[in-house]
């Protein structure tokens, strides 16, 4: 059995030096796949280190052991990479008027750049465009401007990977996901998982629940086991927390989550996580806007390996399966784009047609199931 | 040997109900500077950056009265049913229904210019927040159902509902993390730039004017008057040939309005669009900003922006490295002071006279 030890991951000895993590940060600005807009933006003045307020907002709380630990983590890293810079960081910002306020904080604080780790839309482009010396990214975001950009993860590319193995780890081929909104992340989700276990398995099938909610314990554990009532032996989440895989656990079934390393939640359920890495984009975006080259209008999607990654496959997932996974997983990382026509959607109507590739401003809007995905409609 | 009595004092005077208030504020401000002091912070300087960045900074007084409107409307809505002496802890069922009827106008409704467009979401949003109340306050004349219990619950059922609304059928296509509907096309314009109330919205005049009228009806109508009088004694007006029930009626739907068109401008004001972050507890926040009015609806605009200083101040807190958990605890805690002087001023410690010995001569 082959246990590949993961690119990238947030884990409590990941302490990069900080001419490691400059290195690896212009490495990580030269694999952003997006171009900027047309009329490039002027980039900011700069900034002395000592000088620097950074400001990073986050939806959660640090501590949900999930999608907000891993911004945390990434703030933690540009917080050693930059020891005389100030950092603010507020968690748990709620996505009303309230949020506004904060980001209007951080502007009086004198940040010199915000980091928002989730999409807050209008509440946060209002205080952007009413402080255009302050550099604004927004993670998950749609929103360019000459002051702001938005950075996200290739993470349908991870999750077609998962669902190679799942399509092997499953007796039945029937899969479960467990998914917060009707919203393209959790339609890119869901429907690369599917997509990567009919590679395997053409006859695979994919349910899903959406709880209305990312963190939501008691909700994520009851959509998971309606999912094992209806025969499902193998589910994914993309929740902030592990309790789906609680559930896994306690039915006998498999379960791959999101984030974090959750395997300690269910170790005998677990068969891997869609790691989050964010520490050299943040600390590169930083020297960037230190050094006067940062500018707006960013849109950056952080590939497989430099930002989002699978996690060591967990003690049940058998030696062949991981490397029939890891063998799609390497030919990803050479640049292959898994999301290959012919895709039908779950009506039967052919979206991309063969021989054609989604590219990743479609992933990124993907807003209809694919054909075996039930649970989600076309928007 | 001296002993003391606790007393209930019948009636206080203004002063010093505002008096207790104050200084138990203070007194919490203190303990909360205390619990910085433990966290390895500087209360003081904390402090000092608190009232810099609520006050004196480009944003401060522009956020506290975006944060103040809609508290002082849902404090508006407590303090109408508190004076026919109802309880409403619905607002915030009825700002959220009102803002989706608003919504509801904004987005699928007829395309006339602003003035009259927003006149028309105003007038959805009042209708829809007197509907909201309808069936509690017909319950509780009829069937004297509490009030207190069912309002609550539909809180409940409306906040459901707006998930239904945003992530169903008004949901927007574009957005990609939560779920909110499109953006309305009308807003309420702005306050002009040299007042320097930043981006504050004519909304915050709308509130102001509602209160003045509110306050002038309560004193100066015969209406205002039979509602005092319902709600300090309801057999006492009856006797006295008022429609009791009318009247109660007549301020539990008002209050439904009031709420619903809180939830209006905040929608077309400040938030541009339907989602279930729009009212942050507002209608909670609105019973402790009416009970310390001690529901008079000028007293309201003054708590209402107290209450969005010390909310605020938790914002400001944590942008300064206090935890979120931490902040939320320190407004608690200064909230539950304020509540609790306010009640405290009505008792007063009464020494007890030593009883004459007996053989002692008289």
């Amino acid at each position: 059995m082959t246990i590949v030890t993961p690119l990238v991951g947030p884990g409590p000895n990941a302490g990069p030096t900080r001419r490691g993590l400059l290195a690896a940060a212009s490495a990580t600005t030269a694999l952003a796949l997006l171009p900027r807009r047309a009329s490039a933006a002027a980039p900011l003045g700069p900034v002395a280190e000592a000088e620097a307020v950074i400001a990073f907002g986050h939806i959660g709380p640090i501590s949900d052991g999930g999608w907000t630990a891993t911004h945390h983590h990434g703030m933690l890293a540009a917080k050693r990479a930059f020891p005389k810079a100030k950092f603010l960081e507020v968690e748990s910002i709620p996505v009303s008027a309230d949020a506004t306020r904060t980001f209007r904080q951080f502007v009086e604080n004198g940040a010199n750049l915000v980091f928002v780790t989730s999409e807050y839309g209008d509440l946060l482009s209002s205080v952007a465009d009413d402080a255009a010396d302050v550099g604004f990214l927004e993670c998950n975001g749609h929103r360019t401007s000459d002051n702001q950009g938005w950075y996200y993860i290739q993470h349908w590319r991870v999750s077609y990977i998962i669902g190679v193995a799942a399509a092997r780890m499953s007796k039945s081929g029937k899969l479960g996901f467990v998914g917060s909104f009707p919203v393209p992340a959790v339609y890119s989700c869901a429907n690369a998982f599917l997509l990567g276990a009919r590679s395997i398995r053409p006859d695979a099938t994919a349910q899903v629940i959406l709880i209305n909610s990312w963190f939501d314990p008691q909700a994520a554990s009851q959509a998971a086991n309606a999912l094992i009532q209806n025969g499902i032996d193998m589910i994914y989440t993309n929740l902030d927390d592990a309790s789906c895989l609680q559930v896994a656990a306690k039915a006998g079934i498999k379960c791959a989550t999101w984030n974090t390393d959750m395997r300690a939640s269910g170790p005998e359920a677990y068969v891997t996580s869609l790691l989050l890495d964010w520490d050299r984009f943040y600390v590169a975006q930083i020297a960037a806007r230190l050094s006067g080259s940062w500018s707006g209008g960013g849109r950056t999607i952080l590939p497989v390996g430099g930002g989002v990654d699978r996690d060591a496959w967990g003690a049940s997932v058998p030696a062949e399966t991981a490397a029939l996974a890891d063998a799609v997983r390497r030919r990803i990382l050479g640049g292959w784009n898994p999301i290959q026509g012919e895709i039908k959607d779950a009506d039967g109507k052919v979206r991309v047609a063969k021989g054609a590739a989604m590219d990743e401003m479609a992933c990124y809007g993907w807003n209809w199931p694919v054909e075996g995905v039930s649970g989600l409609r076309s928007a | 040997m001296r002993t003391y009595t606790v007393q209930r004092v019948p009636s206080v005077s203004g002063r010093v109900r505002t008096g207790a208030t104050l200084l138990s504020c203070l007194a919490s401000v203190l303990a909360a500077g205390l619990l910085l002091a433990l966290l390895g912070l500087h209360p003081a300087a904390l402090g000092l950056q608190v009232l810099h960045q609520s006050l004196a900074n480009r944003y401060g007084l522009e956020d506290l009265a975006l944060l103040a409107a809609p508290l002082a409307m849902c404090g508006l809505s407590v303090s109408l049913m508190l004076r026919v002496g109802l309880w409403n802890i619905g607002a915030d069922g009825q700002f959220f229904v009102g803002a989706a009827g608003a919504a509801w106008i904004g987005l699928y409704g007829p395309s006339w210019s602003t003035l009259p467009m927003l006149a028309l979401m105003g007038a959805a949003s009042m209708t829809a927040g007197a509907a909201w109340i309808a069936v509690p306050a017909l319950a509780r004349l009829i069937l004297g159902t509490s009030e207190i219990i069912t309002t609550l619950l539909l809180n409940f059922v409306a906040r459901l509902g707006i998930d239904w609304l945003v992530t169903g059928p008004w949901r927007d296509r574009a957005s990609s993390v939560t779920a909110q509907s499109p953006r309305l096309p009308v807003a309420i314009p702005k306050l002009p730039r040299d007042w320097h109330l930043g981006g504050m919205h004519w909304g915050l005049a709308v509130v102001l004017a509602l209160a003045c009228v509110l306050a002038l009806a309560f004193r100066f109508t015969r209406w205002g008057y039979e509602l005092r009088i319902c709600g300090a004694n309801r057999n006492a007006a009856s006797y006295a040939g008022m429609a009791v029930n009318r009247r109660l009626l007549e301020a539990m739907l008002l209050a439904g309005a009031v709420a619903g068109l809180g939830g209006m401008l905040e929608l077309a004001g400040t938030v541009h669009r339907l989602q279930s972050g729009l009212s942050n507890g507002y209608g909670y926040v609105g019973i402790i900003v009416a009970v310390l009015a001690a529901s008079s609806p000028l007293g309201v605009v003054v708590t209402g922006v107290l209450m969005a200083l010390v909310l605020n101040a938790g914002t400001v807190l944590q942008t300064q490295g206090v935890p979120s958990s931490a902040a939320v605890a320190l407004v608690g805690l200064i909230l539950l002071s304020a509540a609790v002087g306010e009640r405290l001023a009505n008792y007063r410690l009464q020494r007890i006279p030593p009883a004459p010995r007996p053989g002692q001569a008289a």
